[in-house]
């Protein structure tokens, strides 16, 4: 019994380490900047980027809340917001992360806030 | 006793002579009249506001709602029979008579063959080749499925929402997925979002649908097979299946604690001679959760798994005895989860079961699949009671679907040879609801009469508490 105990023990770290139950995040493209029911605001930041590091794979966006310096990882997905030109929302890349665009960027981890999950960059012009 | 049934007895309201109309038609006004209105309830209205958006609203997209695919006469899920009984316009069919989503929106064969749904969880880069092919999921016993220490599992690997993940938020991804007028997918203009509020109202409906608690077992079951079975499911050292299902449900102890939903690798997806494959159709490698998957699917509840087959993600197996005898195969034996249970076992095995067996795990499934049928026919027909004259169509609604749950109560226990007396009772219970449905003025007393035969059948399949 105590080897079946364990064993479940060592299963329950094992799913815990590989299945963290976040937003299946293909669908999150075709969803507008400020939309994204129960993230917009709450664990992202709406605002335009301030200044780029390409050095150091890094955002400033100017939020409500002051500047906010954000890493772009490896797993960050960046898409482009054409939703008001009324087109396709397509996948983007850091060259898309341009200054003075606007973008909403969801946190890895609300609490530090310091890795992008992912990051939307509105295009308005064709 | 409603007081509209008082005035109204059988046999005046079966056979009503024309003279009596008049009379009857005042009664019956009189009746509604007399009938203190009920104090608003919120939640009631929240859950009403929900099902309406959840079965009519399209949200402007090519037709489908969310009914299209979760429909309520067949436990929120379709299949191939179903499918093919539906008129060749309905919505679901929209690849086929939609020019705009003729190609990478469905396929059309795998669809009809297998009630298989398109999805495309791991992006929308390539729709041509990277898709996968899913069955639809019922939405019973939300409220005991989702939840887990990591956040909430929704879809058939846990990550089918976009935003949070949420229940809540699912509906935003499925009408992106599903409702499109086009591949282009843009908000606005090929659909439009859910407002909030409609997201609160569908979430509200979807967790009030089916078992509000999960089962305590064991339960006091009569038949020998079932009986065996039931403990065959519990023995940890033998069905080992109340590891992952406990008490038949969709949450996992492990090590002791609660584990909420969680995710396995059962190797579904290496099963030889999937049925989609067979065609030659192209049906890519799912890989589960994430992106890249990780392999894993969330596990679904058990209780309702016997009326609501084709059984795992890719509806590989038809019935719930093949269901229980995957977990015998090789492919789950080599699995990750099928060798860890090897691993912490004595003698090092995953999950062995004789044919017997398998089938004794089957039954109890039956049985307490039967049992939630018929406490949910109760429930509905109850509720029809209490709806008077003006609101006959609510009742004819809910009586509907009380005959659909005996219905199935029906084929799952005579599916399985199991208490012929009790499929006799739930048989002649399903004649009294429609009749109930058709009938203007006798509906309270054949409802009744009802409830006591889906009784019947219950104290056959199980020792009822005094």
């Amino acid at each position: 019994m105590r080897t079946l105990l364990n064993g479940t023990a060592i299963l329950v770290a094992m799913l815990w380490a590989i299945s963290h139950a976040h937003g299946q995040k293909a669908t999150e493209q075709y969803i507008p900047i400020g939309q994204s029911p129960g993230v917009s605001q709450k664990y992202s930041s709406i605002g335009e980027i301030a200044d780029v590091n390409a050095a150091a794979r890094t955002v400033t966006i100017a939020d409500r809340g002051g500047p906010r310096t954000v890493r772009i990882t490896d797993k960050t997905r960046i898409w482009l917001d054409r939703t008001k030109l009324k087109q396709t929302n397509l996948s983007g890349s850091f060259a898309d992360l341009q200054k003075g665009r606007r973008v909403e960027v969801k946190y890895e981890d609300p609490a530090r806030r310091d890795v992008a999950d992912w990051v939307k960059v509105e295009v308005v012009q064709p | 006793m409603p007081r509209e049934a008082r005035f109204i007895t059988p046999r005046r309201s079966r056979t009503p002579a024309l003279p009596a109309m008049p009379l009857l038609g005042a009664l019956a006004i009189a009746a509604c009249i007399s009938v203190p209105p009920d104090k608003p309830d919120p939640q009631a209205a929240l859950v009403a506001k929900g099902r309406d958006i959840f079965f009519n609203e399209t949200f402007n997209g090519n037709g489908r709602t969310c009914g299209t695919c979760h429909r309520e006469d067949n436990n929120f899920t379709i299949d191939a029979v179903l499918i093919a009984r539906l008129p060749k316009n309905d919505a679901l069919f929209v690849a086929e008579f939609n020019p705009a989503l003729a190609k990478n929106f469905e396929n059309p064969r795998l669809m009809r063959e297998f009630g298989l749904i398109l999805e495309n969880l791991d992006g929308f880069d390539d729709l041509a080749n990277r898709f996968t092919m899913r069955g639809v999921p019922h939405v019973l016993g939300l409220r005991n499925s989702v939840a887990s220490p990591q956040g909430p599992r929704t879809g058939w690997s846990g990550d089918g929402a976009p935003a949070d993940g949420s229940l809540r938020a699912f509906a935003v991804g499925a009408v992106i997925q599903h409702f499109t007028l086009t591949l282009n997918r843009v908000a606005g203009v090929d659909f439009r979002l859910p407002t909030e509020d409609e997201l609160d109202a569908l979430e509200a409906f979807q967790l009030s649908l089916g078992r509000q608690a999960d089962l305590q077992l064991p339960l006091a079951l009569k038949g020998t097979v079932p009986k065996r079975g039931q403990e065959i499911f519990l023995d940890d050292r033998l069905g080992k299946c109340n590891i992952c299902h406990r008490n038949a449900g969709a949450n996992a102890t492990l090590g002791g604690r609660d584990a909420g939903n969680a995710n396995f690798d059962t190797g579904v997806e290496t099963l030889p001679d999937q049925p989609a494959r067979l065609t030659g159709e192209l049906v890519p490698r799912d890989d589960g959760f994430g992106r890249p998957g990780d392999g894993t699917f969330n596990t679904p509840p058990l209780v309702e798994a016997a009326d609501t087959g084709p059984f795992f993600h890719n509806n590989a197996i038809e019935t719930i005895e093949g269901a229980v005898a995957f977990f015998n195969g090789q492919t789950f034996n080599n699995s990750p989860s099928g060798r860890f249970l090897a691993s912490i076992d004595p003698n090092g095995i995953g999950i062995r079961l004789d044919g017997t067996q398998i089938v004794a795990i089957a039954a109890f499934l039956r049985v307490i699949n039967a049992l939630e049928n018929i406490r949910q026919a109760i429930e509905l027909l109850q509720q029809s009671e209490h709806l008077g004259f003006s609101a006959r169509e609510e009742a004819k609604r809910l009586l509907r679907r009380a005959a659909a749950e005996t219905g199935d109560a029906v084929d799952v226990l005579a599916g399985g040879g199991l208490h012929p007396e009790a499929v006799a009772e739930l048989a002649r219970a399903r004649r009294l609801i429609e009749r109930a449905a058709r009938s203007s003025f006798a509906r309270h007393d054949l409802a009744r009469e009802a409830i006591q035969a889906q009784e019947k059948a219950r104290a056959e399949l199980i020792v009822e508490p005094k």
